[in-house]
């Protein structure tokens, strides 16, 4: 709750000894941010409260019944044999993405923060998988990945016996990540690219003169500073990984087994598949109190990472 | 264009008939003139088809000029999530089209408007002549609540020059011989696989519909679970026989593509595939290879067919639940009938000679209409369906991942699979 | 901005992008060339990658299929409209809670970063009853209010804020000392300087409405007010399966000039970007 504590550097001078200002400054933040906080309310407040409210009761859509049922959703998600591989699946994938997407991105950026010749064009083809249909996306992606695939075939050329990817436990999780990775890694990037960007240069010219190796001056002046990106891009990058499924759906349909079915899809399977809104809806309020207390946590470790916030 | 331009006339005819409807308002007495919008949900976009709609939606105005029928075209892949979602939104269209594999769902809910009656008070209906396999996932209690429009058998396309190249006998051979048997099939496909080529193809199966193996097991006269819906039957003998025959082709002859491997027959790329035989559509033009077209081979418990479907039914919950009846009997009277089997397979019966069926099969011969088509919609069976369907195929997709392995348990694996699904079959 | 590199350094650094290109652009390539092939050759394997024989009518075929021109018309508006709504509403939002101190702020915060955390599948439904309701279904309204006001633009408060947090204040400081008004600061002296942050919600923003998939899906039911990539999935054959090469070449045609715009506009977004920098 700590967030406009930071925020409050304008009152720090003659401002806030007037009753009157402070009213007025008042009227004046609640009407900025009055746009926002009604379609919050109308958008996502309201939805939500229904949302919880369909999750008290069995919805059969089909034959239209709309049975108050207490909280018997919520003991079903208790005894649902399935929900701790979904979780765990859940996990695994999020945390693999982050790291990956991160790591990827600022790598990439580095590379592409160079005085080269076209540069222009390389950043423009690493970015360009971010408008490109999804559809068209994976389904090459799952040419490339079969067992007598593109990637399989690079492989033999080296000797190599590649796997199932797409049917092994292991290589199916890394796959669907890797593909959602690639897809979407170029916003990741250009951020990155901006806040590199940002850091002045005299630093590293003063680093050379002190004769500070290349990845000191990268761990010692460059990560603290792009540390305000790498927190916006990590929050970005987890909560959307949390809502990631469409790729999921057409690569392994969650499989083998129920390896790669992640939550948001086995909700989505739940509600829009099988029909269970009442069910579906309960897994929506959960996926939802997971992700808002993993970005609160993120949002109050961000002292402790980010190097600077006023 | 030609949709967006009938979809403007249908715009400009609500604008039309919408004052109409309005006026007698005033009167407070229902007029037989109130202008009525029908929808109906479809998941074909197709230029051809729509046209054919339409066209039909404009005979029914002739008699009916208060009556607008819209088409809403969803995508196929998730059409029944898409029509679910609009259902519970409130927005239920009036009629939907309805997979075969949701039939139990819908028809079994009480979502659907019964049909009987306004099928049999339709003038020249012919009810009778709907063939009763075709109308039975359909029925509920003698009452029939969609319309199977579409009845579409499953058939083995072959790659005849790709079969001669490797040396083995083709089918056509074999049925000649009257060797057309399961066994003499994967030994053809896996002489076709030692190749470098495909073998036999489930069509769309993929290790994830497994639904389209019906069109194998049949032939062990297995299935997945009772007639009655209500037992799980995947442990019993036929289904773990026929099981271990498919497992043996995969892994021991490689005559089927094995999980995770994608081969194209249409591409030319594979000796045989079964799929429906509106697939001929995708055969090459430009490269084109000598295919043919022969019914499934015999299996050890004897001959059988498989059949895809596809209904029409009228959502209860829509205001004109009754004038939404009456338009999906024109729309399926024998006359709209034989003008829909151009692209949905009929089961009336008159629209099962080689002579109707010849014009809106130009691909395929005389032969190949009488033993794949007409005898496969007159005995085939329908593709397994069940109340809940979307959550036990899912169940049974997870389940039977541990069945496509080289090391297979198949028993095991098939008696755990029984026990997922077991509760469910009940509900 | 940095040294130049060496000879060495540069051929060395010229290979390693290339590789690591691959997996970027082969999609793309075969999204392109596929695009021109005839539908039985899209999914020959190994895959081709250049078209054997090339039918350009695919292009044509996009056309005559489908109200494509109007479709794209109709991504195009609501994609511009969206992004600058969201522009509008998010940088007075961020500004507030960056920048001016009112009752409740912290908390009212929070609950607009409620927005971020919910995935689009867990509201669908009851967006559409309340659109329903408002007679606002088959309409392009649920597209574009619910991005302006509603979760999708909490990610552009977020940014902003974040922007302004880092924004040095002397300015502002100063023109309250004139006397100037909230609305004036803002207007006349932080937005103006919030350009490079305004560009990269624009360009999320933009994308984000660009690419929208599920929302069209469920709200919108006639064809000519489709959008883009509802549009894909409807260039379907007799049977209903996709046509694959004129889908793609529709997929085409929507990627193009959106990596037209990033290609022009990339160098003064990225620089844009860097030169306040987005901080914290």
């Amino acid at each position: 709750m700590a967030v406009v504590q930071q925020t409050a550097r304008p009152e720090g001078r003659s401002s806030s000894s007037f009753w009157t200002v402070a009213r007025r400054d008042s009227l004046a933040g609640f009407l900025f941010i009055a746009p926002q906080l009604i379609g919050i309310t109308l958008f996502v407040l309201i939805p939500l409260c229904l949302v919880f409210w369909y999750s008290l009761h069995e919805w059969n859509v089909l034959a239209n019944t709309f049975t108050y049922t207490g909280l018997a959703n919520y003991q079903m998600l208790l005894e649902d044999t399935s929900l701790p591989s979904v979780l765990g699946a859940t996990a695994i994938f999020s945390a693999g993405l982050v790291i990956f997407n991160l790591s990827l991105a600022l790598l990439l950026a580095v590379l592409l923060n160079q005085k080269l010749a076209g540069i222009t064009i390389f950043r423009t083809l690493f970015f360009s998988p971010v408008v490109v249909s999804l559809v068209a996306w994976t389904i090459v992606w799952g040419f490339l990945l079969q067992k007598n695939g593109g990637i399989n075939g690079v492989l033999l050329v080296f000797g190599i016996d590649g796997p199932n990817w797409l049917r092994e436990p292991v290589t199916a999780m890394i796959s669907v990540i890797v593909v959602q990775v690639f897809k979407n890694v170029g916003l990741n990037m250009i951020l990155f690219l901006a806040a590199l960007q940002g850091v002045p240069n005299e630093l590293y010219e003063a680093a050379r003169i002190d004769g500070a190796p290349r990845f000191k001056q990268f761990r010692r002046i460059t990560l603290p500073l792009i540390s305000p990106t790498i927190l916006l891009t990590s929050i970005i990058t987890i909560v959307g990984s949390l809502q990631v499924f469409a790729q999921i759906a057409v690569l392994t349909q969650g499989g083998p087994g129920l390896t790669t079915t992640v939550l948001v899809y086995y909700l989505y399977q739940q509600a829009f598949q099988f029909h269970f809104f009442g069910y579906g809806s309960t897994l929506s309020i959960m996926l939802f109190v997971i992700v808002a207390v993993l970005t609160f946590a993120q949002w109050q470790m961000r002292k402790r990472i980010v190097f600077y916030e006023s | 264009m030609n949709y967006y331009k009938t979809l403007k006339s249908a715009v400009a005819a609500i604008a039309v008939a919408v004052p109409l409807g309005i006026s007698p308002v005033g009167s407070g007495i229902a007029n037989a003139q109130d202008a009525v919008n029908l929808r109906m949900t479809i998941w074909s976009a197709n230029e051809a088809h729509l046209k054919l709609f339409s066209d039909i939606a404009t005979g029914f105005k002739k008699d009916h000029p208060n009556v607008t029928v819209t088409y809403e075209s969803l995508p196929f892949d998730t059409y029944t999530t898409a029509l679910t979602t609009q259902i519970a939104g409130g927005n239920a269209p009036d009629m939907a089209w309805i997979f075969e594999t949701a039939a139990y769902d819908f028809v079994n809910s009480g979502a659907l408007y019964p049909l009987t009656d306004t099928l049999k008070a339709t003038k020249g209906y012919n009810a009778e002549e709907l063939s009763t396999t075709a109308a039975e996932r359909w029925t509920k209690d003698g009452k029939l609540f969609a319309y199977p429009f579409s009845t579409s058998p499953f058939a083995m396309f072959v790659n005849n020059d790709l079969i001669k190249a490797s040396g083995a006998k083709t089918p056509a051979e074999m049925i000649a011989a009257n060797q057309w048997t399961w066994d003499n099939a994967i030994a053809t496909a896996s002489t076709v696989g030692k190749t470098g080529k495909g073998g036999l193809i489930v069509r769309d199966f993929n290790y994830q519909i497994w639904q389209n193996l019906a069109s194998v097991w049949n032939g062990w006269g297995a299935s997945p679970w009772s007639a009655d819906g209500k037992t799980c039957t995947m442990t019993e003998k036929p289904m773990v026989d026929a099981l271990t025959f498919i497992h043996n082709a995969v892994f021991k002859n490689k005559a089927m593509p094995g999980p995770g491997e994608s081969v194209d027959f249409f591409a030319g790329n594979a000796a045989m595939t079964i799929t429906q035989i509106s697939r001929a559509s995708l055969l090459p033009k430009d490269k084109p290879f000598a295919w043919d077209l022969v019914p499934l081979p015999k299996g050890p418990a004897g001959n059988y067919a498989l059949i895809g479907q596809a209904g029409v039914g009228v959502m209860q919950s829509g205001k004109n639940a009754k004038t939404a009846a009456e338009f999906v009997a024109y729309m399926t009277n024998p006359e709209n009938s034989a003008k829909l089997s151009q692209f949905f397979p009929s089961a009336r019966k008159s629209l099962l000679n080689a002579e109707v069926l010849k014009k809106t099969n130009p691909l395929l011969s005389q032969e190949q209409i009488d033993k794949v088509v007409i005898s496969g919609i007159a005995t085939g069976k329908v593709i397994p369906g069940h109340t809940g369907f979307a959550q036990i195929q899912q169940v049974v997709r997870s389940g039977l991942d541990a069945v496509w392995r080289p090391d297979a348990n198949i028993p095991a694996a098939l008696q755990q699979i029984c026990g997922q699904i077991g509760p469910l079959l009940k509900r | 901005m940095k040294a130049e590199l060496s000879p060495r350094r540069q051929v060395f650094l010229y290979g390693l992008l290339c590789i690591l290109l691959i997996p970027f652009v082969f999609p793309t390539w075969w999204m392109v060339t596929s695009s021109v092939k005839p539908i039985s050759d899209i999914f020959a394997f190994p895959p081709q990658l250049l078209p054997e024989s090339y039918d350009w009518t695919t292009y044509s075929k996009v056309f005559e299929l489908q109200p494509f021109v109007k479709q794209y018309w109709n991504s195009a508006y609501i994609a511009a409209l969206v992004t600058i709504g969201t522009m509008v509403v998010s940088s007075m939002a961020g500004y507030a809670f960056a920048r001016i101190k009112f009752p409740f702020a912290n908390a009212i915060f929070m609950v607009v970063l409620l927005g971020l955390l919910i995935p689009s599948e867990v509201t669908i439904v009851p967006l559409f009853q309340m659109f329903l309701k408002a007679g606002m279904v088959n309409t392009h309204w649920p597209l574009i209010l619910v991005p302006i006001f509603g979760a999708p633009s909490v990610f552009a408060t977020f940014v902003m804020r974040q922007f302004f947090i880092a924004l040095p204040v002397e300015l502002e400081e100063a023109a309250r000392v004139d006397g100037l008004g909230r609305f004036k600061i803002f207007r006349k002296i932080a937005l103006p300087l919030a350009r490079p942050a305004l560009a990269s919600v624009a360009i999320f923003t933009f994308l984000h409405s660009w690419n929208l998939y599920l929302e069209p899906i469920v709200f919108l039911s006639s064809a000519d007010k489709f959008t883009l990539p509802q549009a894909l999935t409807q260039y379907t054959d007799a049977y209903g399966g996709p046509m694959w090469n004129i889908q793609l070449a529709a997929a085409t045609l929507t990627a193009l000039p959106v990596l037209i715009v990033f290609i022009i506009a990339q160098k003064q977004f990225v620089e844009g970007l860097a030169h306040t920098g987005l901080k914290g």
